[in-house]
Order: C-alpha cells, then structure tokens, then sequence
C-alpha cells in the first residue's frame, strides 16, 4: 500500500469514527442493542449446552455408561448365547486406550415374583465395585442400600416394579430365568435396595444383583454379555472409533450411547435447532436496528456527503465511511456482548440456576433442577461470526445509497 | 486583474440544460457561449432562476448539460464518467457554498486539510498546507474550532481556505456571501479578489448581491439561461419548448410513465366505443 492509498484509508477511517463519536447516543444505543441481543444468545446457549452436559451427563451415569460394548447383535436382540467370547480382550484394548472407567455386566431377561404377582424384568449383574466408577446407580437408591461385593442372592428393584410386586426391603422375591440353552431357572433373592429415581426407564422393569450371583445362577462363570466404559463427552466419538479399531474381527460391537439411544441426541439436536432459530429473531432484530442507525445517519448527513463529493470524495470512498460505521459499531457491540454474555455464563455456571420452582419432576428427563450454564467455543464463534456478517450487511444499504448520490441533488435536498 | 489571462480556462459553446419536474420541462441555460481566460476574477450576476447556479454545476463538473459543448483547462467534462469527474474536481477545482457546508465532526483545519489528504499528500503536509492557507484567509488562530464554534463569516473563510488548499486553477464560489452580513461578506470579497491578485487562480463567483458585482473583474449578466450585454435588454425567448428542451432529454422514468398513460387512454378510448356500439 502506497503513502497516499494509506493517506487516504485513514481519512476515511477519521470519517467515520469521528461520526460515530459525533452521535455518541445513538452509537452506543446501537452498540448496546447489538450486545444485549448477543449477550442474550451467549446465555441462552450457556444454559442450553448446561442443560444438555446435565441431561446427558444424568442418562449416562444412570444406567448405560458412555459407551457399551457387546457381542455383535446383543444390544438388539439381548441372549445369554451373545455372551463376550473374551473379555480379556476388550479389557487389554481398554488399558491399551488408557481407559480405567469400565465395568463388566451380565445382562438378561426373567420374571420376578413376589407371593402376589410376577412383572417382567431386565437382570442384571454388576460388578458392585467397580460400577460406582462407571455410572452413578447407588446414588439412586431410595429404599435400603446398593451391592455389596459380599452379597450372594441380593437384588434391586425399581420403585415401580417393587411397587407392583407388593414387596418390601428383606422380603423374598424369586427370579425366573433361561440359561444360555433356553432351560428355565428359578432362584430366590432378597430385597435389599429400591431405586427411586423418578425416572421412568430406571424404576421400572429393572433387577440388578451382583454379577458373581448371576453368573452362578445362569451358569455362566466368569461369562459377561457388557462391558460399560465411562468416559468424558468430548472424548466418546474417538474412543468408539479406537476401540473399534482395536476390536476389529473380534465379533463385538462397539456402541456409544447416542448410537444405542439416537433419540437423546436427536432431542438435542432438536433443541439447538430451536436456539438457531431463536439466533435468526436475534439477527433480524440485530440487522434492522443498525440499519435503522445507518439509514439515518446517512440520510442526516446526504448534504454533507453531497460536499465531499463536490470536492472530490468519490462514492466508493463515501460508501467505506459507511461501511466502516457498521463495521466499528459491530466489532465493538460484537466485544461488548461476548464479555456480558461471557461474566452472566461465568456467575451463573459457578452458582446454578434453580429451576426447581419451575419445573415440576425434571428427574424424568434425567434433568437436575439446578442447571450450570457453559459455554461451547463453538457455539461462540458462529454466534459472534453471525452477527459480525449481519452488521456489515446492514451497513451496505446505507454504503450503496450514499455511493448513488448526486452531488447537486445531495446538497439542494439535504 | 490575475497575472495570467491568455489562455482560456472555461470555454462553453451553445450550452442547453433542461430540468423536469413530471413530465413539465423547466428551460434552465438556452444556448449559452462564455469564455473565461485564465486568472480572471468574473461574477455571473441574475436574479434568482437565471441560470446562475446551474452555469456553476456544469462548468464544477457536478451536473451534465443536455446539449453543447463544456471545456474546463482544455478537457472536455461532459465526456467525462463519474469517477473522472470527481478526480477532475479534486485536482483542478474549489469550491465555495453558500452555506459554507464544512464537515461538522472536523476543526476548521481537518476541514482545509481534508483535500490535500484526499490527493494522497501525507496528514502531516496536509495540516502544513491547511495552516498556511487558514492564515491567508486571516483565521490561523481558530484552526482547532469546530464549524460550530465559528461565526458565519469565519465558516466561509474556512471554506475559501478549503477551496485553495487542493491549488485549483480554478474555484466556483456559488452565492459566498448570500448567507453573510454586508460587512462581512465585503471582507470576503476583498479577501477573495486579494487572491486572485496574488495568487492568479481564477474565480467564477454567482452573486446578486451589489458589492461582489462591484468587485467584478467581469460581469457576466445572466437571464433565463442567456447572456445579455445589459439589464434592459430582453433575452430573444426560446423559439419552443421543444427546441431547448427536448422531450428526448425526459428522464426515462418519466418516458415509460407517458407511454403506460398514452396507452390507457387510447385502451379506455376503445372501450367506450364498444359500448357505445352495444347500446
């Protein structure tokens, strides 16, 4: 860039800034709109992404663990015959992958009984150890206590399903099952722990007992039909990917939990779609404010263009005033509403917010009532992105107008 | 008298301009010639609608002419785009408005200084130039003042400044005192004419008021878009409209709007003899 085009640049920079400075209201009430409506969407995500880390940070530590691995096909068609042929296998693969968060179950279907009635129920067998690394299950127990590496026969039931069976913590209730070749088996267990969670899949349909209980009773020593891998959220799709891999022409089937319950991350995606949409009012809002400011100062000062004309401003250079004008006012109301927007996530994220007057039973949705907004990278640079885009599109209306006019007409008429 | 005045530096040759409002033509310049040598400090005199500020418009470069020929320091403006008219403007030619028309967010200096950095020269050589020339015009001391702080006298100084900064050859100073007390706007004047004296640019100044014309190198006396030799005599009118403004020269909208009404009439002209025929 040669000293005149600089000489020129800075002119045009001067121009503007000191126009802006000129109309110091109307700027800043411009800059405030466009950092209040960001600040907003920074929140809004905030809470949102807390929302969701909560929501599904809850449904993992439930019950499913971050990711399952299992025989190929068990998780659609659950049979102690899809058992893990090797265990020590996917074990090796996991300290291979540094993962220590994982637990072995056996899984199967029976018939609970009680001396009034039976209800359908998915076994489980946990090892009680290690589960508490993986998934939250004995902060769910309402009733009575969680496994005990020493139980043999113990089990748990879902509130509903205790409910139903009429049973009580100590009372008898007898399983009903099929071993691998599909011969029945009966056993007694005591009730020694209800979940009451309020969540509909866990206090419902659900017998857990130790793993060692359950091996024994079907027969089955040292035989696991999952294995429930903890692991933080970022890290899931990788960790699959490296498991897979490292599993492969092993039969298994390595699932994340949005792979074994899509409808979670589709409720997720879902609800940003919602957020997008609200991001699109925002803009709108965002466009037409700073338009509106532009329009007018363009309009306030057609005979002021008109003499710069005259006098040898050409209507590109008049049209950059303008457009620096749109740009300095986003750029500023851009800063402005990411540090608003970024103190409310951090005052909110450190202390909650309590929805619990709200709302009624979150539990069901596996939601806390009390939501610690974050803040996703992402979700910042496209919001700020965005709205970066739109300021300047609101100032080429006023930039092309003022570039059309006639000096003449400009200072008779302005 | 200016110091150089062989050469031509304005020279207009049967200059037409119409101006339309709707579809009614407003004959504003009917084949006007003019010379202006170089150096000369000339005053275009006329009453209001004469003619005066559109001579100014064309000859700045600022406004086209319907017919003629324009010559300004040997370049043919009318041949001239946009753009090539705004460079025009800026190397060769100042200007003085009636309503001073400084920028408001600069100080009077900014303002001054505002063309040199415009022509590429650095801020630093800018602001030397804007000083020299804000003390020529006998206001050095309020350079930092905002057009707001200044009287209207001291405005139209600024201006004046503004005009010579760019060194034209040429400044347009259109009405420069209409909005000025006569003490003032005498001063200018003689500020002006000093200039000219000593600086040998040329002025072209548009002006009813008495003591500009007075101070006239030339005067040029304007009415209805002619030059006449005195105030008596009565410019030979346009043989018609048509003839100084043609309705070729119609703005394009206001063509297509003629035609849409033409062809209603002539449609709703039909219709009723259809029913005529009925009944």
């Amino acid at each position: 860039m040669n000293q005149s085009t600089s000489t020129v640049i800075n002119t045009i920079l001067t121009v503007a800034l000191r126009n802006l400075l000129a109309h110091r209201r109307r700027t800043f009430l411009t800059i405030g709109a466009i950092a209040v409506g960001l600040a907003s969407l920074i929140f809004l995500w905030g809470f949102n992404e807390g929302l969701h880390r909560n929501m599904l940070g809850n449904f993992q530590d439930a019950i499913i663990g971050s990711i399952q691995i299992h025989h190929q096909g068990f998780f659609q068609h659950p049979e102690l015959s899809k058992a893990i042929a090797n265990p020590q296998k996917v074990v090796a693969a996991l300290r291979q992958a540094d993962v220590s968060r994982y637990s072995m179950r056996l899984e199967s279907f029976g018939l609970a009984a009680s001396d009034i009635t039976t209800q359908g129920v998915m076994l489980i067998g946990m090892d009680p150890l290690r589960e508490g690394e993986v998934t939250q299950l004995g902060k769910r127990i309402g009733i009575g206590r969680f496994l005990a590496p020493e139980d043999e026969y113990t089990i748990i039931l879902g509130a509903t399903t205790a409910n139903n069976l009429q049973v009580k913590l100590g009372d008898e209730v007898v399983i009903i099952g099929y071993d691998r070749f599909g011969a029945m088996l009966a056993e007694s267990f005591t009730l020694i722990g209800i979940i009451t969670s309020g969540e509909m899949g866990l206090d419902k349909g659900m017998a857990i007992t130790t793993l060692a209980t359950l091996q024994q009773m079907v027969d089955m020593p040292d035989r696991v039909t999952t294995v429930v891998i903890g692991s933080d959220e970022s890290r899931v799709p990788a960790l699959t990917a490296e498991l897979e891999a490292a599993l492969q022409g092993e039969r298994l089937e390595v699932m994340p939990w949005y792979a074994m319950f899509p409808v979670m991350k589709e409720w997720v995606s879902l609800h940003n779609g919602f957020l997008y949409l609200f991001l699109g009012v925002v803009l709108f809002i965002v466009l037409a404010g700073e338009l509106n400011t532009l329009l007018i100062s363009m309009l306030e000062r057609t005979r002021e263009f008109g003499v710069l004309m005259a006098i040898g401003t050409t209507g590109y250079q008049i049209a950059a005033i303008l457009l620096v004008e749109a740009v300095v006012i986003g750029i500023v109301g851009i800063v402005s509403g990411i540090l608003l927007g970024y103190v409310i996530v951090l005052f909110t994220g450190k202390y909650g917010i309590d929805l619990s007057i709200l709302l009624g039973s979150t539990s069901r949705f596996y939601v806390d009532p009390l939501i610690h907004p974050h803040l996703k990278l992402d979700h910042l640079g496209i919001t700020s992105g965005v709205i970066l885009v739109a300021s300047i599109f609101a100032g080429l209306y006023p930039a092309w107008r003022a570039s059309k006019l006639q000096p003449v007409e400009a200072i008779r008429n302005g | 008298m200016g110091n150089n005045q062989d050469s031509s530096i304005i020279d207009l040759r049967n200059l037409h301009k119409c101006y339309w409002v709707g579809t009614m033509p407003f004959p504003a310049l009917h084949g006007l010639n003019l010379e202006i040598a170089a150096g000369e400090f000339a005053v275009v005199a006329g009453r209001s609608g004469s003619g005066k500020s559109t001579l100014l418009n064309i000859v700045g470069a600022l406004e086209s002419a319907d017919s003629g020929s324009v010559e300004v320091l040997g370049q043919d403006i009318l041949g001239m785009n946009s753009d090539q008219r705004t460079q025009f403007r800026l190397r060769n030619i100042g200007f003085v408005f009636q309503a001073y028309n400084l920028v408001r967010v600069f100080t009077a200096r900014e303002n001054v200084a505002y063309v040199c950095q415009l022509q590429g020269k650095s801020r630093k050589e800018s602001m030397e130039i804007a000083n020299h020339w804000l003390h020529e015009v006998e206001i050095g001391h309020l350079g930092y003042r905002r057009p707001d702080q200044l009287s209207g006298g001291q405005q139209q100084r600024v201006a004046v400044a503004r005009a010579l900064a760019s060194n034209p050859k040429l400044i347009l100073a259109d009405e420069p005192t209409a909005n000025l007390d006569s003490t003032t706007g005498r001063r200018l004047i003689r500020l002006m004419h000093e200039l000219n004296h000593r600086f040998g640019t040329t002025f072209l100044i548009s002006s009813h008021d008495p003591d500009v014309k007075q101070a006239a190198g030339r005067l040029i006396k304007l009415a209805d878009g002619q030059i006449v030799d005195s105030w008596d005599e009565v410019p030979e009118p346009p043989q018609s409209l048509s003839s100084s403004c043609p309705s070729s020269h119609l703005p394009l909208g206001e063509r297509v709007r003629n035609y849409i009404k033409l062809k209603r009439q002539s449609r709703g002209g039909k219709r009723r003899g259809g029913n005529q025929r009925r009944s």
